[in-house]
């Protein structure tokens, strides 16, 4: 059929894999820097350094600095790589799916849906019979049922014979995002003083609370989306020509959709359960990506999941010491310096390549 | 009084669970009096304001080194490092001023900084809250024991309720109805309901709370402002710049056809003093009960 | 071996947009669909490419096409659609890419870019260029996608829903050649054209719609009378011969 030439070129201009390709490697060095800074940074003096001699040299570790570096850096740390990679994935993967870049999970009604069930159980969980007192447990568990019943009910509207609207989610979305916000609202009405700041700072997302019962319930499934988008990348490269391109290339349409939602529904759930409100990060990172190594979902998704993990680890340090001993909401920093960054992006683009 | 409360949750008591509820309040009374002989607590890390006043009051405030963002008197306590909100209080910010022992408001948390700091083997010690003179003696009585000086408890509970108790003959009892304004959302009122601290100081002050269709604070509707009726409207000081001043609550369309709204009486008090429940609750019930003869009526 | 439609009827909610129609395609040839505007052309290429509801049967090297998976279809069929909608910032590299499957050697996508006439565009971003060459570039994707194909599922096929009417006369007779290349080496294209005269020219048989319905089937010859396009385009047609390409159409002035 067609001749092959053998001397073409290896690496043709346009093909941005290579850079993409380095570009993982060198997040993934970042990554590991970051991770150890995390670790190492803290409103205490506990040093990573002495503990790892100490530990080297055989010495048991004080019962504080194995508390700091044990029970509350390292689950922090991990939650904030989890919860960092989860959500700039889940907007890859949700900007991939809706071919908009500036779709978040809010569109598909999981952010509503989360300060709904976190609202409603900092609300009524002082009188929920004694069966349901979980604790600590009580207001992750009831955003994530949010989250997920949102999207869940979102994804029965939109689908029908088999097949999901998407255009249908979009405007389903806003308005069951609306409908939950207004009861949010509602909640709020009937909030005292202080279950209303319980809910604002809900809103506002804090790693503060991470440990390694809330992280061991999360993290597999996490990493199970995490996994999943890998091989939902060639699918969504084949929807950024449209559904009917994607299915003439061979991609199982309907397969895709149902495997993006229910991966970012789950994921973005999860994370929202055990962080609060983290916003910005779903958006500014797969953008920036693209912008740096091109939109192929094969490299966009890991690409952003590693960066997201950096971003939110480098903004949990600064939020953990930036007013020691207090502590500043990483959402409330995330917005800070994600918003202008965004702003200017924009700008930056405008005329140059039309999104 | 250490975490978890065994006793805060309503549940039937049988006679097994009734002694075993006692045995361990008398075990942990115990291991707290046996701490403090053995390991007296010195750096202390006070989580609420009305906790800081009584440990100034009791005079050990060399002991404390850090607080929360909520004590603010006396103005000393300013100058000690600030660990964050009393209900958002992060577990290595707590742990990172070296404390040995975390005296805690009720409902400081998250729960999960108790949980870590648990497991670190620090003491925390939770305080009741309560709005009357005897969770007032109460909360006096478990600082002054969490802190091992008995008798200097004794005393301030005993100077503490003779001030309340002489402020509140002298305030006497009269019907004037107090609508108390916490902050104003968006042209709406939020209002202390009943079993709050603001409906606490008014009835000690013997006045009527003008709304007692709820509990806590709350956003009332216009239509609840005008029904309540106040005679005064009560106020936080705030000398922050956007706080809400009693200028803008004279121009509230509900509350200024209300009888305070008509004769102006708008009163404003220290936050701290008037709410916290603490060792300056006399003056708080005299003050409040002196401005109260002189306004309305 | 060969793509037909049996019958087959197409709703859109009370509206019938194709009524009993049959059509057939064999590989070797390129099959032209024309007919006026709104005729049903591209519902009928929809159909064959199995992108909406219908009444009837389609099917391709003799398997039907509502049974088989997306990936099977793609190895035995690949699509060029009249617009294709972009939502990232690919380059056009990146886009002829897409069309690659598996692990088939990116060799093929200078190839494909190549055979379009695009060789110095891989670099560029696919939504700095003209309408002609954003057509072009998707051109030398599903080319990509045909070429690439691994499993022997029977003759390859494109299909291709007016694939000249953004280009210039030239390019046009480009395409027409690399859709005439495809079916020399034993594919089959399937195209829905506007254009009678390119139609004569390249087409090896011609299905005439109108309505809704096949008017008729068979070659340019037979198909592009005056008679038939006078009565179906509503207007006065007159089809001569040329010496070498076969028939052609002319407009007459006083024709309505």
């Amino acid at each position: 059929m067609a001749v092959i030439s053998p001397d073409a070129p290896l690496i043709s201009a346009g093909d941005r894999a290579p850079r993409a390709r380095s570009l993982t490697l060198g997040l993934c060095l970042t990554l590991l820097i970051t991770s150890v800074f995390g670790l190492a940074v803290g409103a205490s003096d506990t040093s990573l350094w002495h503990a790892l001699l100490d530990l080297a040299a055989g010495r048991e570790l004080s019962l504080r600095d194995e508390i700091v570096l044990w029970h509350i850096r390292l689950p922090r740390l991990l939650t904030g790589l989890l919860v960092g990679a989860a959500l700039a994935t889940s907007g890859a993967l949700l900007q991939g799916l809706f071919r908009n870049p500036l779709a978040d999970p809010g569109i598909i009604g999981v952010s509503a849906g989360a300060s709904l069930g976190a609202a409603s159980a900092i609300v009524f969980g002082a009188s929920l019979p004694m069966a349901l007192q979980l604790g600590f447990w009580l207001v992750p568990m009831a955003a994530f049922t949010g989250a997920w019943g949102a999207t869940l009910l979102l994804y029965r509207i939109a689908t029908r014979d088999g097949r999901t609207s998407v255009a249908t989610m979009l405007l389903a979305g806003i308005a069951l995002s609306a409908l939950a916000m207004a009861f949010t609202g509602l909640l709020t009405f009937l909030a005292d003083d202080a279950q209303l700041r319980d809910i604002s700072f809900w809103n506002l997302g804090s790693l503060s609370g991470a440990n390694w019962a809330k992280l061991s319930l999360a993290a597999p499934l996490i990493l199970l989306c995490l996994g999943l988008a890998r091989i939902l990348a060639n699918g969504l490269n084949g929807l950024a020509l449209g559904e009917a391109a994607a299915r003439h290339m061979g991609v199982p349409v309907q397969t895709v959709k149902r495997l993006t939602i229910l991966c970012v529904a789950a994921a973005t759930g999860l994370s929202v359960a055990i962080s609060g409100g983290i916003s910005f990060v779903g958006i500014v990172v797969p953008h920036l990506l693209r912008l740096i190594a091109g939109p192929d979902h094969r490299y966009l998704l890991i690409n952003s999941a590693l960066l997201g993990a950096i971003v939110l680890v480098i903004a949990d340090v600064i939020s953990r010491v930036i007013i020691a001993p207090s502590e500043l909401p990483i959402g409330i920093l995330t917005a800070i310096l994600g918003g202008p960054f965004f702003l200017w992006i924009l700008l930056r683009q405008r005329g140059i390549v039309d999104l | 009084m250490t975490r978890p409360a065994p006793m805060t949750r309503p549940a039937p008591l049988t006679l097994l669970q009734l002694a075993m509820t006692l045995a361990l309040g008398l075990v942990t009374a115990l291991g707290i009096a046996q701490r403090g002989i053995a390991d007296e607590p010195v750096r202390i890390v006070s989580a609420g304001g009305s906790i800081t006043e009584i440990v100034y009051a009791l005079g050990q405030q060399d002991r404390l080194v850090a607080r929360d963002t909520t004590s603010n008197h006396p103005a000393q306590a300013l100058e000690l490092p600030n660990v964050g909100y009393v209900r958002r209080l992060s577990p290595e910010g707590l742990l990172s001023v070296n404390p040995d022992l975390i005296l805690a408001e009720e409902g400081a948390g998250p729960p999960e900084t108790f949980e870590v700091l648990e497991g670190s083997g620090l003491p925390i010690i939770t305080i009741p809250m309560g709005f009357d003179l005897p969770a007032v003696q109460e909360k006096i009585t478990a600082v002054a024991a969490a802190l091992d000086v008995p008798a200097a408890g004794a005393a301030l509970v005993a100077q503490v309720t003779e001030e309340v108790e002489g402020a509140q003959k002298a305030a006497g009892l009269h019907n004037q109805r107090i609508l108390f304004v916490l902050s104003m959302q968006g042209g709406r009122i939020m209002a202390a309901g009943r079993n709050t601290a603001a409906d606490g100081i008014i009835t000690m002050a013997g006045a009527q709370n003008a709304i007692d269709g709820f509990e806590g604070y709350k956003l009332i509707t216009d239509e609840a402002v005008i029904t309540a009726a106040p005679d005064v409207i009560l106020m936080m000081q705030s000398h922050r710049p956007g706080a809400i001043t009693a200028d803008d609550l004279l121009s509230h369309p509900a509350l200024s056809t209300t009888p305070a709204g008509r004769d102006q009486a708008v009163l404003q008090m220290d936050g701290m003093l008037m709410l916290g429940f603490s060792v300056r609750t006399g003056q708080a019930v005299t003050e409040l009960a002196n401005a109260l003869a002189t306004a309305g009526h | 071996m060969s793509l037909t439609a049996d019958q087959i009827n197409v709703f859109a909610g009370k509206t019938q947009l194709l009524q009993e129609l049959s059509f057939k395609a064999i590989p070797g040839q390129l099959t032209a669909i024309v007919g006026p505007s709104g005729a049903g052309k591209s519902t009928l290429l929809k159909a064959l490419c199995g992108d909406i509801a219908y009444h009837g049967s389609v099917h391709l090297n003799g398997r039907d096409i509502s049974t088989e998976d997306a990936a099977t279809l793609a190895e035995q069929r690949a699509v060029l659609a009249q617009a294709t909608p972009l939502a990232f910032p690919f380059t056009v590299w990146e886009i002829v890419r897409l069309g690659l499957r598996g692990d088939a050697s990116p060799t093929l996508i200078n190839q494909a870019l190549h055979s379009v006439d695009m060789d110095g565009f891989s670099g560029h971003f696919y939504q700095s260029l003209s309408g002609g060459e954003q057509q072009r570039v998707q051109l030398a994707r599903v080319l990509c996608q045909s070429w690439s194909a691994t499993r022997d599922l029977g003759p390859r096929w494109l299909l291709l829903d007016e694939p000249v009417s953004s280009l210039d006369i030239g390019q046009q007779l480009r395409v027409m050649h690399i859709a005439r290349q495809f079916t020399e080496t034993g594919g089959g294209v399937v195209a829905v054209m506007h254009d009678l005269n390119l139609t004569a020219m390249f087409a090896d048989s011609v299905a005439l719609i109108a309505n809704g319905r096949l008017v008729a089937q068979g070659t340019p010859q037979d198909t592009l009378t005056s008679e038939a396009l006078s009565a179906i385009y509503g207007c006065n047609l007159q089809v001569g011969a040329a010496p070498t390409n076969g028939p052609f159409v002319m407009p007459q002035m006083a024709s309505l």
